[in-house]
């Protein structure tokens, strides 16, 4: 068994689309949540989101590939880039027969998607543009990192909403770990400012019409956000030899499903994942120092959440530090996870803890150490990164100090 | 139709579409839902709860604001950690759905 780090990290985020922009923002406590521009909002109710603003795709690609690809493919091959020159990464033709890419996404390109349909329904179009397909589906941002960086070995994607991004990294950590890959490409990306998928969300009335503030009594849901974050995965045994920078080894991944309600978290389930990633990575729950949250900042997560880090992490609940990066990043389903595996990854790079934004009061159903608004300096040995998704799927990761 | 038949009849029908709609909802049979019966206690999940109201809102195209977690609360048969919340049963939720039509055809008669 391999021991598994991680060696690079890309990200296009709301809040900038380099690490060191990303990082600063997360620990500002600056947030991406502002006036949605990508779409016309006069049909919407909710008019916020967080947007990623400083991305012109025309500098990362020419004109005929651009045409493949969505917005959502932009951002991963993107953030793919960015980790692999992050890692410092030469990958050999041999490496790269066994490479794998493993992406997350809840969705596929739910802009080519809407664009398509309105065309279609909307104008009356006798026909959709030929690369409508190549575009919209599921596995579109997961190929097309493969093409663009020539990746050949195992590649797919995975869709478990918002768990998607921590599932990719956890699966690509196991084929790593196993010998299955010599080094992975993973991570998360999603796209889904769009009229269709706001009207969706509306819907389910658990949207903010202000921001997003987890984990504070004051809190009014959730806020959609769009980015993307990959990472490359290796052994460690490479990568102290070839002197890469090193972010944290992956220690430990914890999956299950609720079988339950099909949007609202389940305390049990969520802590059963805790506890599977814990006993994965052998740690015991004393050893965790700082937990990413899920944290959408609606009612129930937050509750459920909460009773679910005390269930699974009993007495030691007291000691954890526990933050979401959602009120500054938004909620970008498929690409949470992984953008806040990288929140979580940054923290124990920098053993900084990046704080829950916009928090302003204390909540009796929230009764843990949120690091309020402020980010804290604090020694991290251990930290985790955990998503609880609509469909009741549940993925943890851990990774320690390398 | 008079004003006055119409004033009669207009509540009549809207809580036999509410019981309609519920029903449809719940697939339970129309007869099990008199304007007494709770939402808890017909085993609705708060996903439920959302799709009645939706169901509602297009059918008398209003606008009924409900967050999700209210829709939880009306849902859950244990209150005891939960404020009452304002309608709790069919003939609540008609009578909030006849406030809301009344409310529009005064807007619109404006």
């Amino acid at each position: 068994m391999n021991r598994v780090v991680v060696t690079g990290i890309g990200v296009v985020s709301p809040i900038g689309s380099t690490r060191e922009k990303f990082w600063s923002g997360l620990v500002e406590a600056r947030s991406g949540i502002g006036p949605i521009t990508l779409i016309p909002t006069e049909r919407l109710n909710i008019r916020i989101a967080a947007e990623v603003r400083d991305f012109d795709p025309a500098q990362h690609f020419d004109s005929k590939r651009l045409g493949m690809l969505d917005r959502f493919s932009q951002f991963a091959v993107v953030a793919a880039r960015a980790a692999v020159k992050d890692a410092q990464l030469d990958i050999t033709e041999e490496m790269a027969l066994e490479a794998a890419t493993i992406v997350g996404n809840g969705a596929g390109g739910m802009n080519t998607i809407d664009d398509s349909y309105f065309k279609l329904y909307g104008q009356n179009a006798t026909r959709a543009h030929p690369l409508s397909i190549p575009r919209l589906m599921a596995n579109a941002a997961c190929s097309l990192i493969s093409m663009d960086l020539g990746l050949k070995g195992p590649t797919f994607t995975i869709a478990s909403a918002c768990a998607s991004g921590t599932h990719a990294i956890g699966q690509a950590f196991q084929m790593v770990r196993t010998g299955q890959a010599q080094v992975a490409l993973a991570g998360g990306t999603e796209a889904p400012i769009t009229v269709g998928t706001i009207k969706g969300w509306e819907a389910l009335r658990v949207m903010s019409t202000d921001t997003c503030r987890p984990f504070s009594r004051t809190r009014s849901g959730l806020v959609l956000g769009e980015g993307s974050a990959m990472f490359v995965l290796e052994p460690r045994e490479r990568a102290v030899a070839r002197g890469a920078p090193i972010y944290g080894e992956l220690k430990g991944f914890g999956m299950s499903a609720d079988a339950g309600d099909i949007t609202a978290i389940d305390p049990d389930g969520a802590a059963r994942a805790i506890s599977a990633a814990l006993r994965d990575a052998k740690v015991n729950p004393d050893d965790v120092d700082y937990v990413n949250a899920h944290g959408t900042g609606t009612s129930l997560n937050d509750k459920g959440e909460t009773i679910a880090l005390r269930k699974a992490f009993g007495d030691s609940a007291e000691r954890l530090a526990v933050s979401s990066s959602k009120a500054v990043l938004g909620h970008s389903l498929g690409a949470a996870g992984a953008l806040e595996f990288a929140a979580t990854a940054l923290a124990l790079h920098h053993q900084t803890i990046p704080p829950t934004a916009n928090f302003e009061e204390a909540d009796p159903d929230c009764d843990l150490d949120y690091v309020p608004n402020t980010a804290r300096n604090a020694p991290i040995e251990t930290a985790m990164s955990s998503s609880f998704a609509f469909g009741g799927l549940n993925a943890v990761l851990v990774l320690s100090r390398a | 139709m008079s004003e006055q038949q119409a004033a009669a009849t207009k509540p009549a029908a809207i809580i036999d579409d509410v019981r309609a709609i519920i029903a449809k909802s719940l697939n339970i049979p129309i007869e099990q839902l008199t304007p007494q019966t709770r939402l808890d206690e017909l085993g609705a999940e708060s996903l439920d709860v959302i799709e009645i109201v939706f169901g509602l809102e297009e059918k008398f195209d209003i606008t009924i604001p409900l967050k999700a977690e209210e829709a939880t609360r009306l849902a859950s048969a244990d209150k005891s950690s939960a404020p009452e919340m304002p309608f709790s049963t069919v003939g609540d939720v008609a009578e909030i759905v006849e406030k809301l039509v009344a409310a529009k055809a005064a807007k619109a008669a404006q």
